[in-house]
């Protein structure tokens, strides 16, 4: 019950915040937010999973209610935490109440109303992250579109009505392609199934019982289903070239909602990827290995290089996440256990890496009012915390060893390097692994020039050191970053647990 | 028993814990966390030379400590950290401990005695410097090596960039960290390579890649090689690994960082030289020798880069006015000869030149900081000169390491270059023209390192003083003179260890420790003794007869008369730019063969450029098809504008009478009312 009683408890402090004044919003919200902490950290000591969820597997707190039929398929209320699961469980309560203390700086309006939604997001992340039914993961996944609408198109910058319906026109035409591309394959099964219950769908399209559907043949089916879905999920992801809403949602919304879309809202995309495409349909993604292999390589290599183009530090992150992102489809085409573990690993460690540069750049933004490489410069010089937490968390970004994004990279490296879904893969790893080098290149231009040098920036005030509750969300992460990359077995060893079942498919299918 | 193998750690541990302490305390320490350091890195020391007297008594530890990542599954690899204690390992801690504290000792005088800001800054980064490369030295497999090897180059950019608000050490570090990521970038393709091939990489025991890959040659064992002939795998994954070593040891192409990489504080600029950064590249061929000598073209790429290096690096050292280009140039030089001994097939002989090299240029750079302290930081030698009677201290033991890193003897320098040459050209002789062209090119490299070592002595020292602050330097304390002293006594003396040509003079006196020193051990595959077996068996290596006192004159001679052509250029009263009739020859070496300009050029004219125009597509293509096919359904977006009012309590009501509207629909058709 306790998964219940999380995602409750958030959707109660939901309610309740939005309903406080807003003199006291944002102190309420990162209280009430500590809850799903607790409950998700309780659910980390206590977790006694094993195996992966979908196939077989046996997943820790869960629950299955029936709750109504529909059309000759039952729905049940079920969920369940996996070592998939549960780390992004994790990361979803710590980077939420992070991003809710770093936002008490810069909302200064309707601001129960912030705190609100952004309490509501985080219960439906938490219910994406261990639905194990269709119906109810559906839900919760177009749930979690409509608070990020709002608090890009409210509290944005001056094109946020432009970036906000963009992001959800975009991702919720990806979310029909994937419906589509999904029901075809509930369809093709047949009386295969008889409910909506993920495991149950997953194993019968594992075992191979998708008949043909309106004379379109199981195989046919089968890749145009696995396509439609990849589309869909790709949107989110993002995958080149269809990013181009990332920079526009990062650059409008504000930073602690960057940190929440980068941190979280991107691995719903390589999340749901994982559970349908690579564990529903995994004979297929492995015939489709070099084009997924290819999308992979050139969004890490294109997304670097626009990285490399821009001015605005929040730009610089965007586009660097569709790197970063580009290295966790990598993964996943693997089929290794360092491969499509290190992809969930990576994940993670994207997650609170990127949350915190988004919530260094949005410090430095809250004392300075621009963004802009050009405009600023030795910053490190009035504000050195922000800065030397900055410099730290550009070389996390850079795979520095010892800090989680070195673990989730070379665990996908590594995979990659060995996996055999195709003889040309150590290739594709290896031309994906320059990425390396050109992250290093534009982060240290950028902090070259805005951190360092003589201090120049035009203000009528005294610039200084970011007062106390901007700092310590920055050293939370720093140290959590620090503490996973040191000891990754933290999570990676129930996340191959979980992997580890996927990666066995038997023979050909089509 | 509870011996030295159990405090092992510690060696890598106290300095660790003087970075942290300098990093949160070092404000409230006094002299800013420098005390701390001083005694992390004596602790160091102390250690690192009771493991030495371990290893000496032949035994060697090789033990995993701490599991990374835990393989779960049937063949998964586990990845682990762990200590490999052997006699290579245990000589490399006590130099690096040994330069580290003389290091922080310096830095008293060089850093808080001058009043710089940022002391504690300064030393968290001398002491994680020292940490990750104690963690490197001690480092039993390839992965660990590699991590690092990383942490390395972060302690570079944070140090070499420590005057941040200057405009050119944050460039310079920049151009540090980056150029050797670029290495880095190979290397850790081949750290991959080597997971993929072998499933481990371990450095020793029964289990290590490299005894695996011999056992592979020798057809004992089954390794995927992607399908390659495993000769020309393993020399693939040598070469890849080998462009981490390039980027850190600074050889051509990947050397600019380093030339810049002096905008950084002199004590630091002694670490990287001689103990930490640019020693770790040639640490790591050594460490995974047996991996090397499996390959004969791996081999002799590493001695051709070393041997053009050398000399490359030797010639532009020659026209540089400002005393620490000079050293910069010189570091380059030495680290090439290095690599011409490994891929020589001398191990033995690049080991005792990373050694001496270590102190007598720890003792030029610190040096060169006693000098810099004196001029008030100018570092032009042009605007020195005669500063021999003013600091007999500095001048005494800078002669000292000057000597060494000439060549003369019967100073540490010499005894080292000089075995390092004679292999080359043995086994060069013997049958490889490689081997013979870089013997060659480090013949005459050694002509120059002469001349230019001397006319930065002369310039400095000799003659009269050029300007009123040569003629009245600012003075300095016991800090400076300290350190200096040390690594002078030992830049003339260290050489004892190993005096191959006098050894064969007089039929075998003295004994050449370091041969005996590194040719046993309890780890068989990893002495120098089982190196040579490699060499003979899979590369081909046989050695033609000639004696190494010949070899010895022969370079000496060129030594000497590169300081005697410096000795009469510019050891007078009032010497003039005699560079300047070089011509067009100068401009060239001035430039440094304008590799840095090739190298910005792909940076700021080809990389950048593509940067941009990849923006210009994705903003013009990719994302104009998504506004083109949005604008098809404009007339939507009217309709959700006009409930769009921007008030979000209006939004919350709908969301609320939403979710509701939902709920009872489900609930109906449920039947939950029913």
């Amino acid at each position: 019950m306790i998964i219940e009683g999380l995602i409750a408890a958030t959707f109660a402090a939901s309610m309740v915040v939005l309903l406080a004044p807003d003199r006291v919003a944002g102190r309420l919200a990162a209280a009430l937010s500590l809850l799903p902490v607790v409950g998700s950290l309780y659910m980390w000591s206590r977790f006694d999973a094993t195996g992966n969820a979908l196939t077989g597997g046996d997943p820790a707190f869960e629950t299955i209610v029936p709750w109504l039929e529909l059309g000759g398929y039952t729905l049940n209320w079920h969920v369940g935490v996996d070592g998939i699961g549960l780390p992004l469980v994790v990361l979803t309560t710590i980077l939420s109440t992070l991003a809710i203390v770093s936002a008490w700086a810069s909302i200064d309006d309707r601001q129960s109303q912030f705190y609100g939604l952004m309490l509501f997001m985080e219960a439906n992340l938490l219910g994406v992250f261990t639905a194990l039914d269709f119906f109810v993961w559906f839900v919760f996944w177009e749930a979690v579109l409509l608070p990020m609408y709002f608090l890009i198109g409210v509290w944005g910058g001056p094109r946020r009505k432009y970036a906000a319906i963009k992001f959800f026109v975009y991702t919720n035409i990806a979310s029909l392609a994937m419906f589509i591309g999904f029901i075809a394959l509930l369809f093709g099964l047949g009386d295969s199934v008889s409910s909506l219950d993920m495991p149950a769908i997953a194993g019968a399209l594992r075992a191979g019982e998708l008949g043909s559907l309106y004379g379109i043949s199981a195989g046919t089916l089968r890749a145009v289903a696995f396509v439609a879905m990849f589309l869909g999920f790709a949107v989110k992801v993002p995958v080149v070239p269809f990013h181009t809403w990332l920079p526009d949602a990062h650059v409008e919304a504000p930073s602690p909602v960057s940190v929440m879309l980068a941190g979280v809202l991107l691995k719903m995309g390589t999340y749901a990827l994982l559970r349908f495409n690579f564990t529903m349909l995994p004979e297929t993604a492995t015939r489709f290995a070099v084009p997924i292999a290819l999308v992979a390589v050139v969004s890490v290599v294109y997304g670097a290089l626009l990285a490399l183009a821009q001015q605005d530090l929040k730009r610089i992150v965007a586009y660097s996440s569709v790197s970063s992102m580009g290295y966790v489809i990598l993964g996943l085409i693997a089929y290794t256990t360092y491969g499509v573990g290190g992809a969930t690993f990576q994940m993670i460690a994207h997650g609170l890496i990127s949350g915190l540069m988004f919530m260094s750049v949005g410090v430095m933004y809250n004392t300075t009012h621009t963004r802009m490489v050009g405009d600023m410069s030795g910053m490190a010089d009035r504000m050195p915390v922000t800065a030397g937490i900055f410099v730290a968390g550009a070389f996390g970004y850079m795979g520095l060893p010892l800090m989680a994004g070195f673990a989730g990279e070379f665990f996908i490296f590594k995979g990659a390097f060995e996996s055999t879904v195709h003889a040309a893969m150590p290739l594709f790893t290896a031309a994906a692994m320059f990425g390396i080098v050109i992250v290093a290149g534009y982060l240290l231009l950028a902090m070259q020039r805005t951190l360092f040098g003589s201090f120049r920036l035009e203000t009528d005030y005294e610039v200084g050191p970011a007062p106390l509750h901007e700092t310590v969300p920055l050293a939370v992460l720093l140290v959590t970053i620090i503490v996973l990359g040191v000891a990754p077995d933290l999570f990676f060893g129930m996340i191959q647990d979980a992997v580890d079942p996927l990666l066995d498919f038997g023979g050909e299918l089509s | 028993m509870v011996g030295a193998f159990d405090y092992a750690p510690a060696i890598v541990l106290l300095p660790f814990l003087s970075f942290v302490l300098s990093l949160t305390a070092g404000k409230y320490l006094p002299k800013g966390g420098a005390f701390g350091g001083i005694a992390a890195t004596a602790g160091s020391l102390i250690l690192s030379a009771w493991v030495f007297l371990t290893v000496s008594a032949g035994n060697a530890y090789n033990e995993t400590l701490y599991t990374w990542a835990a393989g779960v599954g049937e063949g998964t690899t586990t990845l682990t950290f762990g200590l490999l204690l052997d006699p290579l390992a245990a000589m490399m801690l006590l130099i690096v401990s040994l330069v580290a504290l003389l290091v922080h000792v310096f830095s008293l005088g060089y850093m808080n005695d001058e009043g710089e800001t940022g002391l504690p800054r300064y030393y968290a980064g001398l002491g994680l410097f020292t940490a990750s490369m104690l963690g490197f030295v001690v480092a039993d497999n390839l992965l660990m090596a590699f991590m690092f090897f990383e942490l390395v180059g972060l302690c570079s950019y944070l140090l070499i960039g420590f005057w941040f608000r200057e405009e050119g050490p944050p460039s310079a570090a920049k151009k540090a960290f980056l150029v050797t990521r670029f290495g880095d970038y190979f290397f850790l393709v081949g750290v991959v390579g080597v997971f993929a091939t072998f499933g481990t990489a371990k450095f020793a025991g029964e289990a290590a890649f490299p005894v695996i890959a011999e056992e592979a040659l020798a057809g004992g064992a089954e390794v995927t090689t992607f399908g390659f002939a495993p000769e020309t795998w393993f020399t693939i994954l040598g070469l890849l690994i080998l462009g981490g070593v390039i980027g850190k040891s600074a050889q051509f192409p990947l050397h600019t960082w380093l030339p810049d990489a002096m905008e950084g504080p002199t004590p630091v600029s002694a670490l990287i030289h001689a103990a930490t950064m640019v020693a770790a590249g040639v640490y790591l061929v050594a460490r995974m020798y047996g991996f090397y000598a499996l390959s004969p073209t791996a081999l002799g790429i590493v001695a051709l880069v070393g041997g053009f290096t050398a000399l490359f690096a030797a010639t532009m050292g020659v026209v540089k006015r400002d005393i620490k280009q000079v050293l910069a140039y010189s570091t380059i030089s030495q680290y090439g000869y290095m690599m011409l001994g490994l891929g020589a097939g001398g191990y033995v002989a690049a080991t005792f030149h990373l050694l001496t090299h270590a102190f007598f240029k720890a003792l030029l750079f610190l040096g060169a900081g006693a000098v810099i302290i004196a001029m008030h930081h100018d570092e032009d030698m042009w605007n020195m000169g005669g500063l021999k009677n003013r600091m007999p201290v500095t001048y005494y033991t800078f002669l000292s390491g000057s000597l060494a890193l000439a060549g003369i003897v019967p100073f540490a320098g010499f005894w080292s270059k000089d075995e390092v040459l004679y292999e080359a050209l043995i086994h060069g002789l013997a049958g490889s023209p490689l081997l013979l062209a870089g013997y060659a090119m480090g013949l005459v490299a050694v002509f120059f390192t002469g001349f230019y070592t001397f006319r930065m002595v002369f310039l400095t020292f000799h003659g009269e003083p050029r300007t009123e602050t040569a003629r009245n330097p600012h003075g300095v304390r016991w800090n400076v003179k300290g350190p200096l002293v040390v690594l002078g006594v030992l830049a003339a003396t260290v050489g004892v260890v190993n005096m191959v040509p006098l050894h064969d003079l007089t039929g075998g006196f003295p004994p050449e420790y370091l041969h005996d020193w590194l040719a046993h051990g309890e780890l068989s595959a990893l002495t120098s003794e089982h190196y040579g077996e490699l060499l003979h068996d899979y590369a081909g290596y046989t050695s033609a007869d000639v004696a190494s006192y010949v070899a010895g004159a022969v370079s000496l001679a060129l030594a000497l008369a590169g300081v005697l052509t410096a000795h009469v250029l510019y050891n007078v009263a009032d010497p003039d730019e005699h560079t300047a009739k070089l011509g067009a020859v100068k401009t060239l070496w001035y430039n440094n063969y304008y590799q840095d300009e090739y190298q910005i050029w792909i940076a700021e004219s080809f990389v950048l450029p593509l940067a941009r125009l990849a923006d210009k597509f994705d903003q013009g293509i990719v994302d104009g098809v998504v506004n083109g096919v949005s604008s098809v359904s404009l007339f939507a977006g009217n309709r959700i504008r006009r409930i769009q009012t921007g008030v979000v309590s209006n939004y919350a009501v709908l969301l609320t009478l939403g979710l509701t509207a939902l709920l009872v629909v489900f609930g109906v058709l449920g039947g939950w009312f029913v």
